[in-house]
């Protein structure tokens, strides 16, 4: 029991980290319509800055934490200024390959301005240990739930209310009419890359804080695809939610079953999901008229 | 004048070649591709071997990516299923290597319908993310798999004697390497005219037009993914033969990308554009090392260190800058320069 319960949480506070990535897919799915197959390279890249702004500047919690998401929302513009944008309008398969691209470069670039060595990412909090009924807790995996949550929450509110929000959702449900409505796509598309950029790199730097900052770090991003795949590609919630899903699977099976398991259960669930349900828990059926 | 080149029967449409010439400059490059073996040094041969086996895997790639146009992540997936297939079947039990070459085929082929079986049903980009998780489920399973595949130890693998000849000497594997490369060229140029390669080619252009002239789309798919993951199967197996030992860490999965890398730079759905597209993608890392070494000594320094990372940038950065200067790739640049030959100085 006592075990099971362990598993559970620690799956919860990984599943949270992939929810939040996988969210950062959804979002960028959902406005411009292409997976974005350099997302995990782009947490990667927050969560190393996130570390060189509290080595060089300062360790204050404060200082990391807005400095981090500056330097995310700057990352995504730029992504989406530089390589994308002269991209629009070409056919989903390029611009898809371009973000393959993207996601290389990223990734040996990391090797080349930082090191090949795991850092630890130290804010003075989130490695400190609390007890929970006789289950010891790290402060940051409770941490990264409650991000979750209250993200989960925002994003609710923000495309319900904001005007902003229904704009994005009306570029995704159909760009030209949205066109026609005076929204301009551009900026939507711009926004929904910063978005994704931070909502992704506030999961990579949780991931630095309970664990370590390695290049090998871009697989979380490999990891949260089956979370979209689960909660639904266009469903920004849904992938979520998804996330936990998944850290929980993925966790049950690594402690009943082997270690070898956790590694790929993630994977089996996509080709399982794609059999039963292929547009996820909460995505929508695509309905194809001729 | 000739104004253009017009087919004027569905023969002319589906002819192998369309120009007599073609037959007489693909023969002057075969013999110079037999002779090459016996003028180059050792060190220039290995790029030629390695050409031709990345060929091989660039145009079964390119049955499914170029002619069917979807995208496979996990290309080094059915590469190294084909090379422990022969490893085991070859090494292990002491088959006929040509057995080996077999099985190198099919065994992928059938990983490619347990694969492609669920995620070819949909449309868009699922074949995408179920093939780049294959290649990393592939890799748990041969590590788990021991008393079969020696896990983490990896298969010893000799070169093989066929028929009487021994391919042991580096030239002689060389020519097998060719024959392969050269057979692969002919079946994927006549899957390409044939009805099930017009299929796939319809279903790439429009997949709703492509159903409704009949064409079953889900079988149809699945037949160019078992087709993509026998070619693969086999150059994998030349590879493993090639590094004479096989082991997960022998097909990193940078080789998905530079796979893909190879179809965008040649040009998507050409033969031509593979073979251009393989030999630029070989002969970049070593081309921007010499470069860089003639610079300075310093970065050529920093570059032995990390020679995998600037492959890897350099595959991204060519396919960003393909995709978005030269989309129709290498052939489409060659197709350009022709009709301005042939044109000069009209324009069209």
């Amino acid at each position: 029991m006592q075990y099971l319960l362990q598993l559970l949480i620690s799956g919860l506070a990984i599943g949270a980290i992939y929810g939040l990535i996988a969210m950062g897919f959804a979002v960028i799915y959902k406005s411009t319509g292409l997976v974005n197959f350099a997302q995990g390279e782009m947490t990667m890249i927050t969560a190393y800055i996130a570390w060189t702004i509290s080595t060089t500047v300062s360790g204050n919690v404060f200082v990391v934490a807005i400095g981090a998401v500056l330097a995310a929302v700057l990352l995504g513009l730029i992504i989406e200024r530089v390589v994308m944008r002269p991209m629009l309008g070409e056919p989903v398969f390029a611009t898809v390959m371009v973000t393959i691209g993207l996601a290389v470069i990223l990734r040996s670039a990391i090797n080349f301005i930082w090191d090949a060595y795991p850092h630890g990412l130290d804010i003075g909090m989130g490695r400190g240990i609390v007890h929970l009924g006789g289950i010891g807790v790290r402060t940051g995996q409770i941490g990264v739930i409650a991000t979750l949550l209250a993200l989960l929450a925002a994003i609710w509110a923000f495309f319900r209310y904001s005007k902003i929000g229904v704009a994005m959702r009306a570029v995704a449900a159909d760009d030209r009419t949205a066109l026609l409505m005076g929204i301009s796509a551009i900026r939507v598309h711009a926004l929904a890359w910063a978005a994704s950029s931070v909502i992704a790199g506030i999961g990579g730097v949780f991931f630095a804080l309970s664990y370590d900052l390695s290049p090998a770090m871009f697989q979380l991003g490999l990891k949260a695809f089956p979370a979209t795949i689960l909660g639904g590609l266009d469903a920004v919630l849904g992938s979520g939610l998804g996330g936990l899903l998944i850290g929980i699977t993925e966790n049950l099976a690594g402690g009943y079953i082997g270690s070898d398991m956790k590694e790929i259960t993630g994977f089996a669930m996509i080709i399982v999901v794609l059999m039963i349900r292929p547009f996820g828990i909460f995505g929508e059926r695509d309905i194809e008229r001729v | 004048m000739r104004t253009g080149d017009y087919k004027q029967s569905y023969g002319e449409l589906v002819a192998l070649v369309d120009s007599p010439p073609v037959w007489l400059w693909s023969a002057v490059l075969v013999l110079a591709l037999i002779v090459a073996p016996h003028l180059l040094n050792s060190y220039a041969l290995s790029f030629l071997t390695i050409i031709l086996i990345t060929v091989t895997g660039a145009l079964g790639l390119n049955v499914l990516t170029g002619y069917t146009g979807l995208i496979s992540l996990g290309h080094v997936g059915f590469l190294v299923t084909g090379a422990y297939a022969y490893a085991i079947l070859v090494s292990k039990y002491h088959m006929h290597p040509l057995i080996g070459f077999l099985g190198a085929g099919v065994v992928p082929a059938i990983a490619s319908l347990i694969v492609g079986a669920p995620s070819l049903r949909l449309k868009g980009l699922y074949l995408a993310i179920t093939t780049l998780a294959f290649s990393f489920i592939i890799n748990s399973v041969i590590l788990e798999m021991r008393w079969l595949t020696n896990g983490a130890r990896g298969l010893q693998v000799q070169r093989p004697e066929m028929f009487g000849i021994s391919f042991d000497s580096d030239a002689a594997f060389t020519y097998l390497c060719l024959g392969v490369a050269v057979l692969t060229l002919f079946a994927t140029l006549n899957i390409r005219r044939s009805r099930v390669g017009r299929a796939f080619v319809a279903i790439r252009d429009n997949d709703t037009a492509a159903r409704v002239m009949g064409i079953n789309l889900h079988a149809t798919k699945l037949v160019a993914f078992a087709t993509c993951a026998f070619i693969t199967g086999i150059a994998g197996a030349l590879y493993g033969i090639y590094l004479s030992f096989v082991s997960v860490e022998g097909f990193p999965f940078l080789l998905s990308i530079e796979a893909l890398a190879i179809l965008i730079v040649g040009g998507l759905g050409s033969a031509l554009g593979a073979v251009l597209g393989t030999i630029l993608i070989v002969l970049l890392p070593e081309a921007t090392r010499l470069v860089f070494s003639l610079l300075s000594s310093q970065m050529d320094a920093m570059l032995t260190t990390g020679a995998q990372e600037l492959k890897s940038m350099l595959y991204g950065l060519v396919i960003i800058l393909f995709l978005r200067f030269q989309p129709r790739g290498l052939v489409g640049a060659w197709h350009d320069i022709k009709r301005a030959w042939v044109h000069w100085p009209l324009r069209y």
